[in-house]
């Protein structure tokens, strides 16, 4: 058992104070201490990318950081992307196109591409492949993920009405 | 779809589950808090085979934050054992203690459950468990297993061949005699396991005033849990809830009940806490199941023209350590559909399944797996050897329409399935004649281009009668209720387990037709079995079929008797009663009750109900399916495979699909999609390794490879729908056939492709080590 110490988190605009072991996963830290259990924990060693989250704006797997050394850094978890219940352009797309099955990969998927597809706002359907990479999904084949992606893509860029619910 | 006749099944409705699961909001076992809960992990074998000399629990016991240590003496004395023994002629009784005490049977078997207030602290103490083991020799390979000195991996059988099975129809010697050529061929899948991206887990709660427990679980079959929970504990089935919330996959793995979870669930009543566990990944691909690992032989009498007179199978499975089903359960359903679509009477299978020194196997998406590459890569080898084009092989042996229903030689019935039908579709939608051409020209600049087909016929749905009749334990029946509240709101529940198909919108579509009402009014409750009547749960593809069959029977029951009490309100007759736009209505007129009002009634005013009308409205049913009913699909893989390096890519893959009615397009295509995926990921990376010490080399996701975006391609659907004429709405059900497909397809695409080099792949994955190993010293002979 090690000391704990006191960890100050910024968890979507949120400050949080936590007393953990410094050995604390952040993924861990977020789901029982920030009781935010959106993001998810699929592997523990940085392959299924579903405890992808944003840590100043950049996708990060939140299995490999231990919480604290993310004093002075922000963090964004999935629960942050709804503003107000209001899915995002591309939560609505992946609603629409059928791009999750289970859904306990689809919040790393979300945290990726909300930040993916604000630095490429016009990717191709190989770039959208490579970085879906990162994140292992065993129900869907992909293929509806990477149509509800592009379909977003296209709204964010104006290309199609946001015919949205 | 939608066909004339239906106005909510078949329509292409978003799914109802996603907005929880995109916000973050699901609620997956490790999401729910539970106050105070204790937190268990397990010690387990660093062996494959060793004796249990001692366990030393005191410094584990001593370490912070521990609660308790048990090993499987405590545990034998606090739940039963599970004995494996139903009646089939050749499966061998076993029989399996929660947690072993004797010896270990593999790398990964649980010795010791230590629990702790904090998931780390428990890990802490488990290392300072000290086991000491006497190592044994080990069986690492399903040869071995069979040979007569072999090690035996349960001292009670006699030997390592747990399950024997033979049958022979009509004189498949005699065939052989008379053909123009008799081919062999092998195939075998590597061992594969599961990984859903949620591992196990659970939480159970043990309530002592009550003397309840509740066993919160991810599970694909609540109801049968809950009775195998009950019996292990020596409680009674009202003692005991099993809920199942979100869950984030199955594909098989999470249907039986295992050791881990009944050890947490006895500790959680000795200890009179919550106690909670989640295996880490590691666990879950050593120690969680396995499938596949299985071994096939074909011998196929054959005229000059490729037709079949006579077949014969050899099937041998590796099971592993432990039976956690009975041992025939998977290999036997090869045997059972291995003809398919292809008219052969004169047949004979021999399986054998044996023990080993590995995981436990299981049914996995798909346990007939092997079937469609094993006829289809058999046909393959037939037009190989006779010269011919392997469409046209296909062609000769292939089940017409006018022939339906035909009974196969061992017994099971087609019918209502359409292999020609899929089989021309995928080909012209391929183009096949002119791939043929490009195929030619590729050669000439030393690129290897392969199509691969694979005809598809899919066991779906299991009634009971197919149990029965292959002397498999169980039942195909399902339950379930649908109740119109006083308000008019429908609530709906059925004994499935849900592991993310979206039931919860497919299956709202098959009340909501049923009842005359919009889907979107519809709420369907799953998964908690104080809530869902008993059902079977979700395995095969059983869920449209018998989930949604029973949903349907019992929406038209409720419906009927709406009917009748807007007929008597109405001062009219049911036959004049139409139920359109949530309103009965008599026919011809502007007098109308809505939906609302009649349920009102049948609650609130019961004296306003026909005479001898009981009041509510509460509707029960079950619905035993038809012994089995078949979807049928042909899968065309095309595939580019770089000599050089190995390497395989897909270029494009077509599937011609018919599984009937479906209840909801959007999730029959998700099945579809996500089956292919599966059939490929097998066909292509899967393989969990064991060395010849048995032990596992695959324990993480840096070594258990499965596909990515980047290694898989879009899937071309083309969907046709054949109802079945034995079922309420004409669902077939689906979602294993495509792992079938897919399997064939991409083998036979690619041994086309290397068909110059004069090799053959007989054996997945197919992995660029593999494939320049076929290749090594080998020369294309001249395209011609």
């Amino acid at each position: 058992m090690f000391e704990r110490v006191n960890v100050k988190l910024n968890v979507n605009g949120q400050a949080h104070e936590l007393l953990v072991e410094p050995r604390k996963l952040l993924s861990d830290a977020l789901r029982e201490d920030c009781r935010l259990t959106g993001t998810h924990v699929g592997c523990e060693h940085g392959v299924c990318g579903a405890c992808t989250v944003l840590v100043d704006g950049r996708p990060a797997r939140a299995c490999l950081i231990y919480a604290v050394q993310m004093e002075g850094h922000a963090i964004t978890t999935i629960e942050a992307i709804a503003a107000q219940g209001r899915l995002s352009a591309l939560q609505e797309a992946l609603h629409e196109e059928h791009g999750l099955q289970c859904g306990f990969c689809t919040p790393g998927i979300v945290m990726t591409f909300e930040a993916f597809l604000r630095k490429r706002p016009d990717p191709s359907e190989g770039e959208i492949r490579q970085t879906l990479s990162g994140n292992l999904c065993r129900c869907t084949g992909y293929h509806n993920i990477v149509a509800a992606i592009r379909k977003a893509a296209a709204r964010m860029r104006g290309e199609e009405n946001h015919a949205g619910a | 779809m939608p066909g004339p006749e239906f106005t909510s099944i078949g329509k292409a409705l978003p799914r109802k589950e996603d907005y929880r699961l995109l916000i973050g909001a699901g609620r997956f076992v490790d999401d729910i808090e539970i106050p105070g809960a204790l937190v268990a992990t397990f010690v387990r074998s660093p062996h494959a085979h060793a004796r249990i000399v001692s366990v030393d629990v005191e410094a584990a016991r001593g370490c912070p934050g521990i609660v308790a240590v048990v090993t499987g003496r405590e545990l034998g004395e606090w739940t039963t054992k599970l004995r494996m023994a139903p009646p089939i002629e050749g499966l061998r009784p076993v029989e399996m203690s929660t947690l072993p005490t004797d010896k270990v049977r593999f790398q990964g078997d649980p010795v010791v459950c230590v629990i702790a207030t904090d998931r780390y602290l428990a890990e802490d103490a488990a290392e300072q468990v000290v086991v000491e083991y006497e190592p044994l020799p080990a069986v690492t390979d399903m040869w071995q297993a069979l040979q007569a000195e072999a090690p035996r991996v349960d001292e009670a059988l006699s030997s390592n061949l747990v399950s024997h099975q033979t049958f022979s129809h009509g004189d498949p010697a005699a065939r052989r005699r008379e053909a123009y050529k008799v081919v062999e061929a092998t195939f075998s899948q590597a061992r594969q396991t599961h990984l859903p991206i949620e591992t196990r887990g659970c939480v159970a709660v043990w309530d002592p005033g009550r003397q309840h427990l509740t066993l919160t679980i991810g599970t694909q079959a609540p109801h049968p849990l809950r009775t195998q929970l009950a019996a292990r504990l020596r409680l009674t089935e009202s003692q005991v809830s099993v809920v199942s919330p979100d869950v984030g996959g199955g594909f098989g793995q999470k249907i039986i009940f295992y050791r881990e979870e009944l050890t947490v669930a006895a500790l959680a009543r000795a200890l009179g806490r919550p106690v909670r566990w989640r295996e880490d990944r590691m666990e879950n691909l050593i120690a969680a199941s396995h499938a596949r690992e299985d071994f096939c032989r074909t011998r196929a009498a054959v005229t000059k023209e490729g037709r079949l007179l006579g077949l014969e199978l050899e099937l041998v499975e590796d099971f592993g350590a432990y039976c956690f089903y009975p041992a025939n359960y998977l290999a036997r359903v090869v045997a059972m559909i291995l003809t398919g679509p292809y008219k052969v009477q004169d047949y004979a299978f021999d399986v054998k399944v044996v023990l080993s020194n590995k995981c436990g196997n299981g049914p996995m998406r798909a346990p007939m797996a092997i079937t469609s590459w094993v006829i289809e890569g058999t046909i393959e080898a037939i037009a190989r050897t006779l010269g011919l084009d392997p469409a046209e092989v296909r062609r000769v042996n292939m089940l017409r329409k006018e022939e339906l229903p035909y009974t196969m030689a061992t017994g099971e019935v087609l019918e209502d399935i359409t292999p020609r039908e899929t089989f021309e579709a995928a080909l012209s939608a391929v183009d096949y004649a002119g791939f043929r051409e490009r195929q030619k020209r590729a050669r000439h600049e030393a690129r290897y281009l392969g199509l691969g087909i694979c005809v598809v016929v899919e066991s779906t749905t299991y009634g009971s009668r197919f149990y029965k009749a292959a002397g498999i334990p169980g039942s195909g029946h399902e339950a379930a209720w649908v109740r119109v509240e006083p308000s008019g709101a429908v609530n709906a529940s059925v004994g499935l387990g849900p592991t993310g198909q979206g039931y919860e919108t497919s299956l709202s579509q098959a009340v909501a037709e049923g009842l005359g009402v919009d889907p979107k009014d519809v709420r369907v409750h799953l998964g908690h079995t104080d809530i869902a009547p008993y059902g079977m749960g979700s395995r095969g593809a059983r869920g449209g079929t018998a989930g949604g069959s029973t949903l349907y029977l019992a929406a038209l029951d409720a419906r009927a008797k709406m009917v009748a009490i807007a007929a008597h309100l109405l001062e009219v007759a049911e036959s004049d009663i139409e139920l359109k736009d949530g309103r009965f209505s008599v026919a011809g007129t502007d007098r109308s009750k809505s939906f609302a009002e009649v349920a009102r009634t049948a609650y609130l005013d019961p004296l306003a109900l026909p005479q001898g009308m009981s009041p509510g409205l509460d509707f029960s049913k079950t619905y035993d399916p038809p012994a089995m009913t078949y979807s049928n699909a042909t899968h065309v893989c095309m595939v580019d495979v770089a000599t050089d390096t190995g390497a395989i890519s897909i270029e494009r893959y077509v599937v011609a699909e018919d599984c009937g009615t479906v209840l909801s397009p959007v999730v029959v295509e998700g099945q579809q999609h996500g089956a292919i995926a599966m059939g490929l990921s097998g066909a292509l990376f899967e393989q969990v390794f064991y060395d010849e010490n048995g032990q596992n080399l695959s324990a993480t996701l840096a070594d258990y490879l499965v596909p990515t975006a980047a290694e898989l391609p879009n899937f071309e659907v083309i969907a046709m729908h054949t109802p079945n004429g034995r079922t309420p709405a004409g669902v077939k059900g689906m979602a294993e056939g495509g792992v079938m497909g897919a399997i064939g397809a991409v083998l036979n695409a690619v041994n086309d492709a290397l068909a110059p080099f004069g090799v053959v792949a007989d054996r997945q994955p197919l992995s660029p080590q593999y494939i320049r190993a076929l290749l090594r010293g080998k020369v294309a002979k001249e395209a011609s």
